[in-house]
């Protein structure tokens, strides 16, 4: 009895409290994020004196300037050039061997899909000075091809453990009919595995382009020239760009959130299966 | 017939789908291990031939303070990541496996910031934290504390906490991972727990927790991890100042680089490599096995 009275009377506050942890978090992932659009829509004045108030004129302007003064369908190019092509030779490549590790059956498999996944143990950051001799030597400096090999293959070890994973689950029926019916192992991966593990890829993929789209150290590291600067790399040099010009840079920077944002609309379920694939099992 | 021409291991087949990966993989991962080990014993300016000089970069880099005040900031880092992150994301994820109003729509919101760039994460804060137009000053001076507006991330006392504190409140790649497992828990569990009259304080703490244990020795692994490696928003915010005070240990393999000390700056990888697979080690020696390390990444 007084259990029960004790319990209805922690129950509204436990209410308030469980709404307001989770209220705090969703206002701190998005006023930021909410005061930064709106502020690109203000003249610096107005974000100056009074930067919690709505602009009493939208500022649309701030958008053309950004794009003038940025640079910025170029940077976009570049960036996009490098995530397509990094995300299209890193699954092509993660996906055959994905392919021939989950399929067949050989000596060392084991130890190749383990070597391949432990690339994950393996600090970026702490491989600046040889990443930056390879593609030198490579005569990759200062191009898209530098950044779109290294980013492929930073993106190895995951993309191996995704496809991996995916295609291990696939019906093995068949491929045994196919390779009845005379298949060479490229028809049977070109044919049946590929066209069957699209989730899985896509899912993959979609860690690779964001990875290769947000990347930052590596393009400034590997790049020195406008003609290969990507779009984050861009976003270091608005400061100096726009000088005082606040306003019109966070229009800039809102520009370049929009394609992250989108791509996550779009795959938002995927990457989530994808970040939870590994972790059920834990 | 058809079963042994499945079975027989067809070796070109093999080579020939897994040379590709090998390729790049020993290009990117095994090469660059080896040349960080090896370089980090000499001294070398990426011009003339390196120098043997044995572990003296490693013995030089123990009496330089800057580098040692880096190494303290990456533990504070993975501690504040370890027993700051994930607390919180398991705290939100175990409300949201229990279901309530608009969970899915929180859960996708709260991973939001993951995929913006932290180029423009660290703009955006940077503007937050910023001396004169910062909206963290100005909202102070509203709610009537003009004297505790400060240069945030000018101020040795207080930038190193600002960095961390914005990275730490970000929860959601953790969440995410930690409700995954929470929602794996067969609902029976709660259902006998409720009839036995165990409040729902009493069933997270007896049930959920302990169920959970794999899952946030895993996630406190990776973040711990994450913490040692840390270098993005630091260097774009700060770049390691004001005197070095936010300084981390891949700044300072990065400022040694642009200084042409390639043989220092590879002494500093190698030993974040080592100190990273460390932690990795022995947490999950102490804390308890886990399977999967999966999510470990850049």
């Amino acid at each position: 009895m007084l259990y029960e009275t004790k319990r209805s009377l922690f129950r509204p506050l436990g209410i308030i409290l469980k709404w307001s942890i989770l209220l705090f978090f969703l206002l701190f992932t998005f006023v930021p994020l909410g005061w930064l659009v709106l502020s690109s829509f203000k003249t610096n004045f107005e974000f100056e004196t009074n930067p919690f108030a709505l602009p009493a004129v939208w500022q649309f302007g701030n958008y053309v300037k950004a794009i003038q003064i940025s640079g910025l369908p170029r940077l976009f190019f570049n960036s996009i050039v490098v995530s397509s092509f990094s995300t299209v030779l890193n699954l092509l490549v993660t996906a055959m061997a994905a392919f021939v590790l989950s399929r067949l059956r050989f000596p060392f498999q084991n130890a190749i899909l383990t070597t391949l996944t432990a690339g994950v143990l393996i600090p970026i950051i702490a491989l600046m000075v040889p990443y930056f001799s390879i593609i030198r030597a490579l005569g990759l400096y200062d191009t898209l091809w530098g950044l779109i090999v290294t980013y492929a293959s930073i993106n190895i070890p995951i993309s191996v453990f995704l496809l991996h994973g995916f295609m291990r689950t696939l019906p093995r029926e068949l491929e045994e009919a196919a390779v009845m019916d005379g298949c060479t192992l490229f028809q049977r991966f070109y044919r049946i595995v590929l066209p069957l593990s699209q989730l899985g890829i896509v899912t993959a993929g979609t860690f690779v382009f964001l990875y290769s789209w947000n990347e930052f150290l590596y393009a400034m590291l590997l790049t020195s020239s406008v003609a290969s600067r990507t779009i984050q790399l861009g976003i270091r040099f608005f400061t100096s760009q726009f000088f005082i010009d606040y306003t019109a840079m966070y229009a800039a920077i809102v520009i370049t959130i929009l394609p992250s944002v989108v791509v996550y609309i779009l795959f938002h379920d995927k990457i989530v299966r994808g970040l939870t694939s590994g972790a059920v099992k834990g | 017939m058809g079963k042994a021409a499945l079975h027989r291991v067809p070796w070109r087949g093999i080579i020939l789908f897994l040379l590709p990966v090998c390729i790049l993989y020993f290009l990117f991962f095994v090469y660059p291990l080896g040349f960080v080990f090896i370089i980090g014993c000499t001294q070398w300016n990426g011009v003339t031939a390196p120098q043997f000089i044995g572990l003296k970069n490693y013995i030089d880099l123990l009496q330089d303070p800057t580098f040692l005040l880096s190494v303290r900031n990456n533990f504070i880092w993975a501690l504040s990541l370890g027993f700051g992150q994930i607390p919180l994301a398991a705290l939100v994820a175990m409300i949201l496996a229990r279901k309530p109003r608009g969970w899915k729509f929180l859960r996708t919101m709260y991973f939001l910031p993951n995929v913006i760039s932290q180029v423009a994460i660290s703009m955006m804060w940077i503007a937050i934290y910023n001396a004169e137009y910062g909206a963290l000053n100005k909202l102070l001076e509203l709610m009537g504390y003009a004297q505790l507006a400060r240069n945030w991330l000018g101020q040795i006392e207080t930038a190193l906490p600002a960095i961390i504190l914005q990275q730490v409140l970000y929860i959601g790649y953790f969440m995410i991972i930690i409700l995954a497992g929470a929602m794996a828990i067969p609902s029976s569990f709660y259902e006998a727990a409720e009839i036995d009259g165990a409040s729902v304080v009493q069933q997270e703490l007896y049930i959920t927790l302990p169920l959970l244990r794999g899952i946030l020795v895993t996630s406190m692994t990776l973040a711990m991890a994450y913490g040692l490696r840390h270098f993005e928003a630091t260097f774009l915010m700060t770049a390691g100042g004001p005197a070095n005070s936010t300084s981390v240990m891949g700044i300072q393999l990065f400022n040694n680089m642009s200084f042409l000390r390639y043989g220092r700056a590879n002494a500093i990888g190698s030993a974040l490599i080592v100190l990273g697979v460390l932690v990795i080690v022995v947490l999950r020696n102490t804390l308890g096995r886990s399977e999967s390390i999966s999510e470990v990444q850049q």
